[in-house]
């Protein structure tokens, strides 16, 4: 039962909706005439079907503007909105239905299994025509003008009625709609960028932007704009190294892409200003991706870059802005790297190639990264893979010094010549010190200098390998001269001064002195007797050692070596020779019975054929004997030099006859075998690593003694011992090897890590 | 058949001619009494081996760099001796 008092409350709220309904109007005329109005405003908002083919049904509008003002004046116009949208949400269907009629219309032509690929895959690849959708958004649009609320009823009835209608057409477009869209932006950017401007595009944005999709496809839009730069830069700059492609791609940002971007991203803009200010964040991240673009088709190409370096400058100057602007460096060491690893450091690739390489890349990287922790990054393997090849020295050093045949040394001649750097100390007073980069590693060393030798050269702990070295291919040089001029050799030994310093360059020193001495000596010695030998007198200690031989000339070169050695005696009083008589060249007349001829040849064919002088058939085995033992090989070898000059003839095996007359190719002989290169032959000077084996041999007496006298000893023992040894500078590694190599020659085993004599 | 040598370009060592030409085969050679440097090598005050860095013999017999020597008889307690046999210093020419 309700109580009087709220049957008297009741009453009160009746009477006061009545009389805000009724506007204290006489009687309920008020009442009434709200009635008709909101009838009115009701049937005027409520949403028509366009594809009615009724005619629309034609309102005063001043009187809906008056209906209008009554609801409002009563109060009632959250509660029209409510019915409006309410209404609204009854004719949704009405959309639905057209949106699905378009969107069949667009997806008719695709295959239903293809579709899947397609919208995974670029618009461009669908044969759907974006038209379709095209339509479908003016059609949108349309719908949403003609049910839009006046701008009479304020603000809130139109955004409340626009986000109802988003929220309707986005929940029954569907997927494929975004493709479609994706076509239609991109026909529109191709036309913004071929300048072809079309009247249509504007329009089309401007619907995009009353639906308000725009914003829903945003990064859909951007990626449209990502994908044309990518596509350009890619177009444009890849293998294109010879000029810096960033001014050009920034020009071409601001001429085509910018104006593109005006429509989605500045719309609504009134003046450039704004334009400006609106495009700001959008603008740079375009910019960014377009470097992003380009830095990753650098960091892709970097290996053939480096190759072409200096003709691709170019290219390493945009890669240095773009690493500036695109955090990408670990990327760039990362694929280089892996590029340096799979074309380049593996057995199939010559030392000098490596070697070129890696100057190339220092130089590049210098460009890119001043600092230098790039280069300490990518060199790091391409380093420690030289260290492991036995050539590696040889080839720095030949290349130093200019490699005659080979223009292309490591070593720009422009370059100033500077000493060796040594890695420096910190100098943390500099006001111009700077921390070491970011991504600097811990073992990061920074080196100042950009020289490329001493980056080399410090792939070595120490330089005195080059210098042995060094010596080795000088030696070969001066001995190898033949004119006398080593103006050339000279100038390359006070260049390495320069750089190795005085001291470490003494020997070459001597070296070229010894071959200046030569000169007079023989001057003096051909003045006093001429004499047909002109020998090279060499200080030893100075040379590298020269391979010893036993061999000794016969005949009318020993005479001529005693008559020298005399008058040198006599001009030198102090000093005497000792001849190296495999070493040098000798240039020969051969006075045969029908023919003379010249020969130009080493000092072991020219001894064989004077003992041919002597008599006319030897034995390879006679030979060895008169000239000293001298290895047989190389008997059989010179004799096939003269075989192959038709001067001797091997009757049978290892017996030759002096051809006295010439002799044609006898039916069955056998075919002569191409005569190896001689040019390229250079005196037998030992190599460095000879030498060390040689020196081994000597420390192997030591610790065969330490063997006999101790037992069996750890290799740390061994090498402590050895330490005592003059000269001994092994590391326990080459200690380790040699003892190796020991064991596999019977000479020791090893059991529980301690070595022993073998029996 | 006749050979004709028109050039030769040999290579030779030079030694000092110390006298003992028995021992032409040891390879090592000998060294200077007074810095242990082969005596075909220079003393360590020199850079150049040969006529730059001489030889002096010793009426003794003992055979030593003669900077190497001059040094030694600079010094008081060299007492103008020869450092091998302390008999008295005398160069033999």
């Amino acid at each position: 039962m309700a109580s009087a008092a709220v049957r008297a409350q009741v009453a009160a709220k009746w009477q006061e909706s009545f009389n805000r309904l009724n506007r204290n109007e006489p009687g309920i005329s008020g009442l009434l005439a709200f009635s008709e109005a909101w009838t009115l405003a009701i049937e005027f908002l409520k949403p028509r079907d366009l594809s009615d083919p009724a005619p629309q049904k034609q309102y005063d509008l001043n009187k809906v503007r008056a209906a209008f003002g009554v609801v409002g004046e009563c109060r009632r116009l959250p509660v029209m909105m409510e019915v409006f949208l309410e209404d609204m949400r009854k004719s949704q269907h009405l959309i639905t239905r057209e949106v699905e009629a378009y969107m069949t219309l667009y997806e008719v032509k695709v295959p239903a299994p293809l579709q899947f690929v397609v919208s995974l895959n670029s618009s461009s690849q669908s044969n759907s025509d974006p038209e379709a959708i095209r339509s479908l958004v003016y059609r949108l649009v349309e719908w949403y003008s003609a049910w839009k609320p006046t701008a009479d009823l304020g603000p809130t009835m139109i955004s409340a009625y626009t986000l109802a209608f988003q929220t309707h057409i986005f929940s029954v477009l569907p997927p494929s709609f975004a493709r479609g869209i994706k076509a239609l932006v991109s026909a529109t950017l191709q036309r913004t960028v071929s300048q072809s401007q079309d009247p249509q595009d504007r329009l089309l944005w401007q619907a995009f932007d009353t639906l308000s999709l725009i914003d829903r496809y945003e990064t859909l839009i951007a990626s449209i704009g990502y994908e044309f730069i990518e596509s350009y830069v890619e177009e444009t700059c890849a293998r294109k190294w010879s000029e810096p492609m960033l001014a050009t791609l920034r020009a071409w940002m601001i001429d085509k892409i910018v104006p593109w971007m005006l429509y989605p991203f500045a719309r609504g803009a009134t003046n450039a200003d704004e334009a400006k200010t609106m495009m700001q964040g959008v603008g740079s991240r375009f910019d960014f991706h377009m470097h992003k673009t380009l830095c990753n088709l650098r960091t892709k190409e970097i290996f053939d870059i480096i190759v072409d370096f200096p003709e691709s400058a170019g290219a390493l100057q945009d890669l240095k802005e773009c690493l500036a602007r695109v955090d990408q460096r670990a990327d760039l060491v990362q694929a280089l790297r892996q590029a340096n690893n799979k074309r380049l450091l593996h057995p199939g690739a010559d030392t000098k190639d490596i070697l070129t390489h890696y100057v190339s890349t220092i130089k590049c990287l210098r460009i890119v990264d001043p600092p230098g922790v790039l280069l300490f990054k990518v060199a790091d393997p391409t380093r420690r893979y030289l260290r492991d090849r036995p050539d590696t020295i040889r080839c720095i050093v030949a290349s130093l010094v200019g490699d005659g045949e080979s223009g292309d040394s490591l070593v720009d001649e422009n370059d100033p010549i500077l000493p060796l750097q040594q890695p420096e100390m910190e100098n943390y007073s500099d006001p111009e010190w700077n921390p070491e980069p970011i991504d600097a590693g811990p073992d990061f060393r920074a080196s100042k200098s950009s020289d490329v030798i001493s980056t080399i050269v410090s792939i070595y702990d120490t330089k005195d390998l080059f210098v042995k070295e060094l010596q080795v291919l000088l030696a070969q040089r001066l001995l190898a001269v033949k004119d006398g001029n080593f103006d050339r050799e000279r100038r390359n030994v006070e260049i390495l001064k320069i750089r190795f310093g005085e001291a470490a360059l003494q020997v070459c020193e001597v070296m070229l002195r010894d071959m200046t001495d030569s000169r007079r000596i023989d001057q003096h010695v051909q003045s006093q007797k001429v004499s047909s030998m002109h020998p090279t007198i060499i200080s030893r200690h100075f040379w590298p050692a020269l391979e010893s031989s036993d061999m000794v000339m016969p005949g009318q070169f020993q005479i001529l070596q005693e008559q020298y050695a005399q008058e040198f005696s006599i001009f030198k009083p102090d000093k005497v020779l000792r001849w190296l008589p495999h070493l040098g060249r000798v240039h020969l007349q051969l006075e045969l019975e029908d023919r003379t001829l010249e020969a130009d040849v080493p000092p072991l064919e020219a001894a064989f054929i004077e003992l041919f002088s002597e008599k006319d058939v030897w034995t390879v085995d006679e030979l060895v004997l008169r000239s000293g033992s001298i290895n047989r090989n190389a008997a059989v070898k010179a004799l096939a030099t003269w075989v192959d000059m038709h001067v001797l003839k091997e009757d049978s095996e290892g017996v030759f006859r002096l051809l006295s007359v010439a002799e044609g190719p006898t039916p069955g002989s056998r075919p002569q075998a191409p005569k190896p290169a001689e040019a390229g032959e250079l005196p037998p000077v030992m190599s460095v690593q000879q030498q060390q084996a040689e020196q081994m041999k000597m420390y192997w007496k030591f610790i065969e003694g330490m063997l006999t006298n101790l037992g069996s000893l750890p290799l740390d023992r061994i090498q402590s011992m050895l330490k005592f040894a003059p000269g001994y500078d092994r590391t326990v590694e080459q200690l380790g090897s040699f003892m190796e190599a020991a064991r596999r020659e019977g000479l020791v085993n090893i059991k529980d890590g301690m070595w022993r004599l073998g029996k | 058949m006749k050979v004709h040598i028109k050039h030769w370009s040999a290579v030779a060592q030079w030694r000092w001619n110390i006298g003992n030409t028995n021992h032409d085969q040891d390879d090592e050679g000998d060294v200077c009494g007074i810095c242990r440097v082969p005596f075909e090598g220079c003393c360590p005050s020199c850079k150049m081996p040969g006529d730059d860095c001489p030889l002096i013999w010793g009426e003794c017999s003992h055979v030593f760099h003669m900077h190497c020597l001059l040094k030694w008889l600079g010094t008081a307690a060299s007492k103008q001796q020869c450092p091998m046999d302390r008999r008295a210093w005398g160069a033999w020419l």
